[in-house]
């Protein structure tokens, strides 16, 4: 109960923060949901399944581009662009899926790596269509449909991006609490047993994988279309070290952590690199300090503070493993 | 097309490939013995360039500097072993490795920036080694032509070393059943340590050697840990005969890629991976697991 109203108390303060902040902030806000929204489809893969993605950047560059070109060159609205560059996305996804889940690991994390790296190289290969090195910009926000124009400003696309994120959540929280989470889990803490009990682990991780690209390139697309630009360094293999870093420091397995992970991240980054150029040096340590002292991540640490039998599935299994 | 031209290119294929040897190397010891891959394998190469320049910089020698440079590299290597690696040997999740040495490339490439500045550093080729050598009527480099005979000499001297000394023997031992030669009474740590630190070493030789031809900038660091991970992945990992047929079928596609197909030289390598693993998942010369 203490959950739900604390739930609904954070979204009602979201609600009303762009009547609190002043504009040049809400600009950073809704680059922080953007990324949290982006860490959490990463934590699909990493925090439920234990599949190390090194280049969850393709899924955000995906979309990212899609809805580039599908703003510019179709005019259609914006809504219909980014549920499109999501679909689009998706459908990239389902045969890199298939490629990376035939191993795990290292060499997991090493292919996924490599298509975003392809990507990145792809796009100064057909530079007629993306643009090249100056990527694409001038990105519009079509109005409609039913002539709807409330996101085109600025305390309108906030409100979007809240609702995407909200709903995003939302809709993980209860793939992860299905019977098909308990089985990303099963194959999270022992693989060879859940195949052992009849589940085609395969599909499963594949299922998982395309979903993590569709949160992915639903980030994406909204960056693009509140940026006004698609640039090649969203492809790069920096966004997916950051928003790993952002999924281990938050809390892997746990939706909420890599959201708030995002959040910060961004704020920070926002406020440290204006006080210090070091602040690469200090978030690097930081997630050190993490990986080697607490595996499971700050919302890790405060929740089963709170409450000791913490139901989230990630929650408790990532720290008795820690302590393994 | 002349003959002279083609070996030209041949050449400056092989010694490009003996230097991402240097690196691939390393990180498939690291990883046949800790089954570790070293993200922080490319920051250390950069280290050990910008560590050389330093050292030319000071004593004006460049053979000091590919001798001291390693030992330095490897030194810091070893302590990082010690210091941080260790405490997660006992951990099931193997991702804790990866995530550690990321966090180390972040820190390492982010010290190296306080340290030298932001600003690229050329040490430029020692003079003994300045000068081209005419072949078949086409000029060369010498300094490609040292590059590929030190990558010569160091697959020789690894491989005699795994092959023919104790040490070799134990690295070897502790790769294929490290609980075995652990109740044979070795210390199988010790071993860790040594192999994470020469490991080092080699990368910071690599680094040494690149730094005249590209000049040390930030970033050297992250493009080439990618090129190594790559070789890595084509030749099988911890395969040591892998990362050199693996380094030499890169440094080809590099240097013949960015010649001929400018545009997509980059995509032919990760292709040329990606038909390596969809052929055979473990690499070439790597056991399926």
């Amino acid at each position: 109960m203490s959950r739900n109203v604390s739930f609904a108390l954070t979204v009602g303060i979201c609600m009303l923060l762009p009547f609190m902040v002043p504009q040049y902030s809400l600009t950073v806000l809704i680059e922080a949901l953007i990324f949290g929204l982006f860490a959490m489809s990463l934590d699909l893969l990493v925090g439920y399944c234990r599949l190390y993605s090194f280049g969850h950047a393709a899924a955000y560059g995906l979309g990212a581009y899609s809805a580039a070109l599908i703003l510019t060159r179709l005019l259609l609205p914006l809504p219909i662009g980014i549920v499109l560059a999501v679909l689009v996305t998706t459908l990239v996804a389902i045969p890199i899926a298939w490629i990376c889940t035939r191993s795990t690991g290292v060499s997991f994390a090493m292919l996924t790596l490599a298509f975003a790296q392809l990507g990145y190289a792809m796009l100064f290969r057909f530079r007629d269509i993306t643009g090249g090195s100056d990527g694409i910009v001038g990105i519009p926000r079509p109005p409609g449909p039913l002539g709807m124009t409330w996101f085109q400003g600025k305390t309108g696309y906030y409100y979007l991006v809240l609702g995407c994120l909200i709903g995003s959540y939302l809709l993980c929280r209860a793939i992860v609490r299905s019977p098909f989470g308990a089985v990303l889990a099963g194959i999270r803490e022992n693989e060879a047993k859940t195949i052992a009990l009849g589940y085609n682990t395969r599909a499963y991780k594949i299922a998982t994988v395309v979903l993590a690209h569709g949160f992915g390139a639903l980030a994406g697309a909204l960056y693009a279309a509140f940026a006004g630009f698609a640039s090649p360094e969203l492809f790069f293999w920096l966004v997916s070290g950051r928003v790993l870093i952002m999924v281990v420091v938050g809390g892997a397995g746990t939706l909420i952590g890599p959201i708030l992970g995002g959040v910060f991240f961004v704020f920070l980054e926002h406020e440290l690199s204006e006080i210090t150029d070091l602040w690469p040096l200090i978030f690097g340590s930081v997630f050190m300090t993490f990986v080697m002292f607490a595996p499971q991540g700050i919302w890790g640490i405060l929740t089963r503070r709170s409450n000791p039998g913490a139901e989230l599935p990630g929650a408790g299994n990532e720290t008795s493993d820690a302590a393994a | 097309m002349s003959l002279g031209f083609i070996l030209a290119q041949c050449l400056g294929a092989l010694s490009q490939a003996a230097v991402l040897f240097f690196i691939a190397c390393g990180l498939t010891l690291i990883f046949g013995i800790m089954r570790i891959i070293n993200f922080a394998h490319g920051a250390i190469f950069m280290l050990g360039a910008y560590v050389g320049f330093t050292i030319v910089a000071v004593t004006g020698s460049f053979l000091l500097s590919l001798l001291l440079a390693p030992i330095v590299v490897g030194g810091l290597g070893m302590a990082f072993e010690r210091v941080f690696l260790r405490h997660l040997y006992g951990r099931r999740d193997g991702g804790a490795y990866l995530l550690l040495t990321f966090g180390l490339a972040v820190v390492l490439s982010e010290v190296i920036r306080v340290i030298w500045g932001a600003q690229p550093r050329a040490s430029g080729i020692p003079d003994f080694l300045r000068g081209i050598v005419v072949i078949v009527e086409q000029p060369f480099p010498l300094y490609r032509l040292f590059l590929i005979a030190a990558g010569l000499a160091a697959a020789l001297a690894v491989w005699q070393f795994l092959e023919r000394t104790r040490a070799g023997l134990l690295i070897r031992a502790v790769s294929q059943n490290a609980e075995m030669v652990h109740a044979l009474g070795t210390d199988v740590a010790l071993v860790r340590t040594a192999v994470f630190g020469l490991g080092c070493a080699m990368a910071a030789l690599g680094g040494v050697l690149a730094a005249p031809l590209v000049t040390a900038f930030l970033g050297m660091g992250t493009t080439v840990v990618i090129d190594a991970f790559v070789i890595v992945i084509i030749g099988g990992m911890g395969s040591f005969l892998g990362s050199l047929i693996g380094s030499v079928l890169v440094g080809f596609v590099q240097v013949l890629g960015a010649y001929y197909f400018q545009d997509l030289a980059l995509a032919f390598m990760y292709f040329l991976m990606l038909i390596v693993l969809v052929i055979r998942p473990g690499g070439l010369l790597g056991r399926e697991d």
